[in-house]
């Protein structure tokens, strides 16, 4: 008796995984792969409204960024991929030199683009020999974010324009001594929060993690090795303990009032803005490093890091012109502009950080557009293995992070290895 | 002599073949095909996404014996299965002879000892992190304690082995549970005529009669745990101290398959740990016949 029900369960189970197999998506749907949930709703707006125009369904998949690239990685070789993706300065380089991406010349040409109303770095990231790989999609700086709250409590002056990394790792300092009873810390910065965190304090330093021909490490150069220590030894006392950090966020602690600021990328805005005690946070430029010492901020002493995604097709989707009619309605002047107004990110197209900045009412996000006239932007470090180089830094930092006096001895490591990295590449 | 079959067997043969044919084919396409797939990129220096691979003989392995690396994640692998193993046999066996028992309520503690096994790992391992955090945990706050459960090098690996033991707990107990109920009473009766009860019994009769069953879970669990991946993987941070004292071999895999695109190691990792494994089930098998007792 027992067996035949069971027989029948299998049987049963049979049946129902075949019919899954057997389910086919309808052939007017576009499969389009991101890694960013705060962006979806203000994707999915833009998106439906050219679904409807065209007689399109637009299905979102929202990956976390690890798993983002293990299936892309894995649909390429295994074949189920998506017939729009995100693209990142991380993995471009390697996706567009393997054949991976449509070639986008021809349609950018049909539909008279002009491809220099869009950042340069974003365009030169996505184009490898004179082809086009991918659309400019939207573009980042950094800027601190601060909670009035804490500041207030403990008596701290907010941060300002006229603040060196300096004054930051100072005003940190004071927050995390007197915050210490209540468990509060003056600011948060681990191994991983290389782009909104320690890169900005390299550049501002002069140094560099790549060199320009990204033929080489920049981390064992002279001034990469000042800022390094800097971190080591006047950011890191400021933090929760390597323990803490590596337990907990720093989003997640900077939201539960446990530190006072840190560093972030304006695709984070909306995170921030969404939170219970918004009403607490503030934005504020990146600080400088005075290294002329004249007591002033000139225009290369302020470095944020910035990047930008780009939209890519998969070169083996049978629906190449709806994929592309999509991307181009999201990297058009419209498409862009309507990104601004939704709040979901800063336009990839030039001229267009005022509605971004106007999405917001009641939280001024101005530093983050500021920065790119009274700052220098500098693209986020990349090659063709930066996610290999980039992984092995972050295991390899660990290290420093937990013995901070040896930050030069690890920086060393981390040049030997990632120079071994590149010349495979 | 070959005898003929019959019409009634080969019928018979073929229907048996029929029946089986969809598991054939499901083994072939997704465990066989894959497996030489693998086979063959440990002997290649693979291209991005694995495609262009250049034949490169036992270059893979060579870097392989040579690679501190994998030593330390073996040993952490080898170290799981050492601390869980005893424990998912004892703790189980234990939990199973008592509540094989008459007590009050017995069906509500096999559930709530079974309860483990019908969460999915991945919540449980995310519960567990958190209740593991040093500073804004349950348990520090329960024992009002500053311990770094799973960021100290020395505890990490420990705090893993709970939580692997602890969702393991329950499919053993019901497979031991099931093994106890196959033992004829009659034998602890006539035990207990010679005066042998209590402890004596479970070590005279118990433990013999269940030997089979002890076998089975000690091997599955030992596979399993040179396998570990996931509970590590979502309950420390890569960025945590104890990282390389917890990360195991099958992690060091998947960092070079699927993190750093060198599939071409990533196989001869996977292909040494299957070597691994292999010997030990084969050291295994052949103690078989010294401790375990078929009726």
């Amino acid at each position: 008796m027992k067996k035949k029900v069971l027989a029948c369960l299998l049987a049963a189970a049979m049946v129902v995984s075949a019919a899954g197999c057997g389910k086919k998506e309808a052939d007017n749907t576009i499969r389009v792969a991101i890694w960013d949930n705060n962006q979806l709703a203000g994707l999915e707006d833009i998106a439906n409204e050219w679904g409807k125009e065209n007689g399109y369904q637009v299905e979102f998949d929202v990956l976390g960024w690890d798993s983002y690239w293990t299936m892309l990685e894995a649909g390429v070789s295994g074949g189920e991929m998506p017939d729009v993706f995100w693209m990142h300065s991380n993995n471009a380089l390697k996706y567009e030199s393997s054949g991976i991406l449509l070639p986008l010349n021809d349609y950018i040409d049909e539909a008279g683009l002009d491809m220099s109303n869009y950042f340069d770095g974003i365009t030169e990231l996505y184009t490898l020999d004179g082809v086009h790989y991918g659309m400019p999609k939207d573009h980042d700086t950094i800027a601190v974010v601060y909670n009035k709250a804490i500041f207030d409590k403990y008596d701290v002056d907010y941060p300002n324009d006229s603040w060196t990394w300096e004054d930051f790792a100072d005003a940190a300092q004071e927050i995390t001594d007197k915050g210490k009873a209540d468990g509060v810390f003056g600011t948060y910065c681990n191994v991983g929060n290389n782009q909104d965190t320690w890169y900005n304090i390299v550049y501002s330093y002069g140094g560099e993690i790549i060199n320009d021909e990204k033929t080489a490490s920049g981390y064992d150069n002279e001034k990469t090795i000042e800022a390094m220590k800097f971190v080591a030894d006047k950011i890191l006392p400021a933090c929760p303990t390597l323990d803490a950090m590596a337990s907990t966020g720093g989003d997640t602690m900077f939201l539960s009032g446990l530190v006072g600021m840190i560093c972030q990328g304006s695709w984070c805005v909306n995170n921030f803005y969404n939170a219970d005690n918004s009403s607490d946070y503030a934005w504020a430029k990146l600080p400088y490093t005075d290294r002329n010492g004249n007591g002033k901020c000139e225009k290369e002493e302020r470095c944020s890091i910035y990047n930008g995604l780009g939209w890519s097709i998969y070169s083996k989707t049978d629906k190449k012109d709806a994929a592309w009619s999509l991307i181009s309605a999201f990297s058009s002047k419209e498409g862009q502009e309507k990104q601004s107004e939704l709040g979901v990110t800063m336009a990839a197209y030039k001229g267009m950080s005022e509605p971004f900045v106007k999405a917001y009412s009641g939280m001024d996000i101005s530093p983050f557009v500021d920065i790119e006239d009274e700052g220098t932007l500098v693209f986020r470090p990349y090659s063709k293995s930066t996610g290999t180089w980039e992984s092995d830094v972050s295991d390899t930092l660990v290290e420093a992070w937990n013995n901070p006096d040896k930050m030069e001895e690890v920086l060393k490591k981390c040049a030997a290895d990632m120079n071994a990295t590149i010349s495979e590449e | 002599m070959k005898r003929k079959m019959t019409s009634r067997q080969k019928s018979q043969a073929f229907w048996g073949i029929i029946f089986i044919l969809p598991t054939i084919l499901g083994l072939l396409v997704l465990n066989y095909y894959p497996i030489v797939q693998i086979v063959y990129q440990s002997f290649c220096k693979t291209g991005d996404f694995g495609l262009g691979n250049i034949f490169i003989g036992f270059e893979n392995y060579a870097r392989l014996i040579s690679d501190k690396e994998m030593y330390r994640c073996l040993w952490n692998s080898a170290r799981y299965a050492l601390f869980s193993i005893p424990l998912v046999i004892l703790i189980p066996l234990i939990l199973a002879v008592l509540l094989n028992q008459k007590i009050k309520f017995r069906g509500g503690y096999r559930t709530i000892f079974f309860l483990p096994m019908v969460c999915a790992p991945a919540a449980v391992a995310m519960v567990w992190k958190w209740m593991y955090n040093p500073d804004y945990g349950l348990l520090n706050h329960m024992l009002h304690s500053k311990i770094s459960w799973v960021t100290d090098p020395k505890l990490a690996m420990i705090s893993v082995v709970i939580v692997g033991v602890w969702s393991a707990l329950g499919s053993n107990m019901i497979l031991f549970l099931g093994g106890l109920q196959d033992i004829p009473k009659d034998y602890y009766e006539a035990a207990e005529m010679d005066g042998c009860t209590g402890v004596k019994a479970f070590w005279n009769i118990t433990v013999p009669l269940l030997s089979p069953m002890i076998f089975f879970v000690l091997q599955t669990n030992l596979i399993g745990a040179l396998q570990l991946f996931d509970l590590p993987f979502m309950i420390m941070d890569q960025s945590s101290r104890a990282w390389p004292s917890v990360k195991t071999i099958t992690y060091l895999f998947y960092e070079y398959a699927f993190e750093k695109s060198d599939r071409g190691y990533g196989a001869a990792i996977v292909i040494f740990t299957m070597f691994v494994i292999g010997i030990l089930t084969i050291l295994l098998q052949k103690s078989e016949k010294k401790w375990v007792h078929y009726e």
